[in-house]
């Protein structure tokens, strides 16, 4: 009897791992016993849902590098046991438990949902056990916007971090780049070079509008968000070559925050208003630091010979970049108030960081897949999408 | 009827993209494509359909995300493969290897052979001073791709001062860059990221 269970769970979490391999999340059951993070032993949900609750969870947990999902009958520091069923007012009735090794009760929650919510709700829950455990926020339920095709059709894409659920939101014959996430997460601002010319366009994800932010002659390039988003930030080259300006989103007139013969571009600010951004002033691309208002720019970056396309952590402490040495580029980290500066990428092709809303890992891309890293290196993750994806956007945690 | 109610309905949405698309103003643009359909082409000119999230036609295995074109494939270009010289492809058209200026890694100066290419167009052009032409400038897709789209732009503008050393009215030149977004070979060698560091002379 025992060997039969065994085998109907293992059944079950064989066909947890197809769903899975679509995904290209790999789940190795004996890797996971060794490797590190907290246990917690993971049961199938009964009660005949359409989505596979402990499958889900597990990848989920299994991805931020800090939980090792076990099987059901593994010896743990902690259990999740739960059901979806048919029921409530809404169609589905989900509840579950995590418990202590001692039996204990941690959390005991249950969800009146649609069956269209199920999904979301099994992110939710593995959030709620992260959270619990670690007593960080958790990332199972963010999303991510991006870039995919190229060659003739683009596509700009939000997709669950699963990168599961991926829909098209903007599709064109022309290039698409840089997506920005307002901070309310309604909202992505991105370069758009429909009528064969670059211009930025504000999008409303949820409605679909869009508005023509800055379509000045010559480049418009590498909108980014103040952190109350009331402005934006982003490339002009209409005065000559390159500089940064930021633009009121009541207004029109754009105000220029860089005066200098190099190319300056790929604005980003820090919460405290000022702005970080890649210049080529001193012969290879390297990242400085303006005020608000512009003003002299100070050089932050040291290391390799090009550190470009900088990312700020939300709590603005870390900056992440493409950073180049020996010829490849990786992806880097330096930390503003230590002045560490740390490689977290092996290498090749990296570009386009973006950090977590929690700060913890960082999304980028190899120019044709996006991974995932996470802030000391150590937790490395595919996000595998069909076809070509790039240029990353990790959503804020708002919506 | 109803088809053309949706007619109707296309060029209403088509207008509005066009008008703001020429003004350029911060005026509100509702480009939601509402009347998208499988199996109906889209308007020629129409480059662009925004969705309301979740709206889009189709999942989005239905759309060609394979980086190849989108059924519009470049004939020219396959990926991993290595182009030709001569047949990079501009917005779907062949620029011929006499308009083609190629550049080193990193630079934006002109080479010799690059020169004589830049001459003999602006020879043609300054005694046809009714053909306006495009300088589109281009990188190989190492870097960032924003830092390339303003390393593009220096390349066609040394282009655009050797054409206006030679007499080409400023009013006859137009430039833009597309960094690392258009490039003539798919390959990850040395002769593919040569044949992308490019400006095509487009007219």
């Amino acid at each position: 009897m025992k060997s039969i269970e065994k085998l109907f769970i293992g059944l079950v979490l064989l066909i947890g791992m197809t769903n899975f391999t679509q995904a290209q999340i790999n789940l190795d059951i004996t890797k996971k016993v060794e490797g590190g993070g907290i246990p917690v032993a993971i049961a199938p949900f009964g009660g005949g849902a359409p989505e596979d609750f402990a499958g889900i969870i597990a990848a989920d947990l299994q991805r931020t590098g800090k939980i090792a999902p076990q099987p059901p009958q593994a010896s743990a520091d902690y259990s999740v046991a739960g059901q979806a069923s048919p029921g409530g007012s809404r169609g589905y009735i989900v509840q579950f438990q995590l418990k202590d090794a001692q039996g204990g009760q941690l959390l005991n929650l249950s969800f009146d949902v649609p069956a269209n919510q199920l999904r979301p709700v099994a992110h939710r829950i593995s959030d709620l056990i992260y959270e619990k455990l670690t007593g960080e926020k958790g990332l199972a339920g963010t999303r991510i916007a991006f870039v995919a095709g190229g060659g003739g059709a683009w596509y700009l894409a939000v997709a669950d971090v699963d990168g599961q659920n991926p829909q098209v939101i903007l599709r064109s014959g022309q290039p698409i780049m840089s997506p920005a996430w307002s901070p309310d997460g309604s909202r992505l601002a991105y370069v758009s070079f429909e009528g064969r010319r670059p211009q930025i366009i504000v999008q409303d994800v949820y409605t679909g509008a869009r508005r023509v932010a800055s379509a000045a002659p010559g480049i418009n390039g590498a909108p980014s968000w103040s952190p109350d988003g009331q402005r934006l930030a982003f490339t002009l080259s209409k005065d000559g070559n390159p500089e940064i300006y930021a633009l009121g989103l009541g207004s029109q007139s754009p105000v220029r925050l860089t005066s200098n013969g190099a190319i300056d571009t790929e604005p980003v600010w820090l919460p405290d208003g000022s702005i970080v951004f890649t210049s080529d002033r001193g012969g290879s691309p390297q990242l400085y630091r303006i005020g608000s208002g512009g003003g002299a720019a100070q050089r932050l970056t040291f290391e390799g010979d090009y550190n470009a396309r900088p990312a700020v952590s939300p709590d603005g402490r870390y900056i992440a970049m493409m950073h180049r040495r020996g010829g490849r580029f990786h992806i880097a980290v330096l930390d503003m108030q230590t002045r560490q500066f740390r490689v977290l990428t092996p290498g090749g092709t990296d570009e386009s960081p973006s950090f977590a809303p929690n700060g913890k890992m960082i999304i980028y891309s190899n120019g044709q897949q996006l991974k995932a890293v996470s802030l000391d290196g150590a937790n490395q993750q595919d996000v595998v999408l069909r076809g070509v994806a790039r240029d990353p956007a990790w959503a804020p945690y708002s919506r | 009827m109803q088809c053309f109610i949706r007619t109707l309905m296309s060029a209403a949405a088509l207008a509005l993209l066009a008008s703001c698309a020429s003004t350029g103003e911060n005026a509100d643009q509702t480009a939601t494509d509402v009347t998208e359909q499988p199996g109906v082409t889209a308007q020629p000119g129409q480059e662009a359909y925004s969705y309301a999230y979740g709206q889009a036609p189709g999942t989005y295995d239905s759309y060609d995300t394979s980086g190849a074109g989108g059924g519009q494939a470049r004939q020219s270009w396959q990926p991993g493969q290595p182009g030709r010289p001569g047949q990079a492809m501009a917005g779907g058209s062949v620029v011929s290897a006499d308009r083609i200026v190629y550049f080193d890694f990193d630079q934006a100066d002109i080479r010799p052979e690059g020169q004589a290419v830049i001459e003999s167009n602006a020879r043609y052009l300054a005694s046809n001073p009714r053909i306006i032409t495009q300088l589109e400038g281009h990188t190989d897709d190492r870097g960032s791709r924003e830092y390339n789209i303003a390393l593009g732009e220096r390349r066609a503008n040394a282009v655009r001062q050797v054409m206006s050393a030679m007499g080409v009215p400023p009013q006859q030149i137009r430039a833009i860059s597309y960094g690392e977004e258009r490039p003539a070979a798919g390959g990850q060698d040395e002769q593919s990221y040569a044949l992308n560091r490019r400006v095509e002379i487009v007219y």
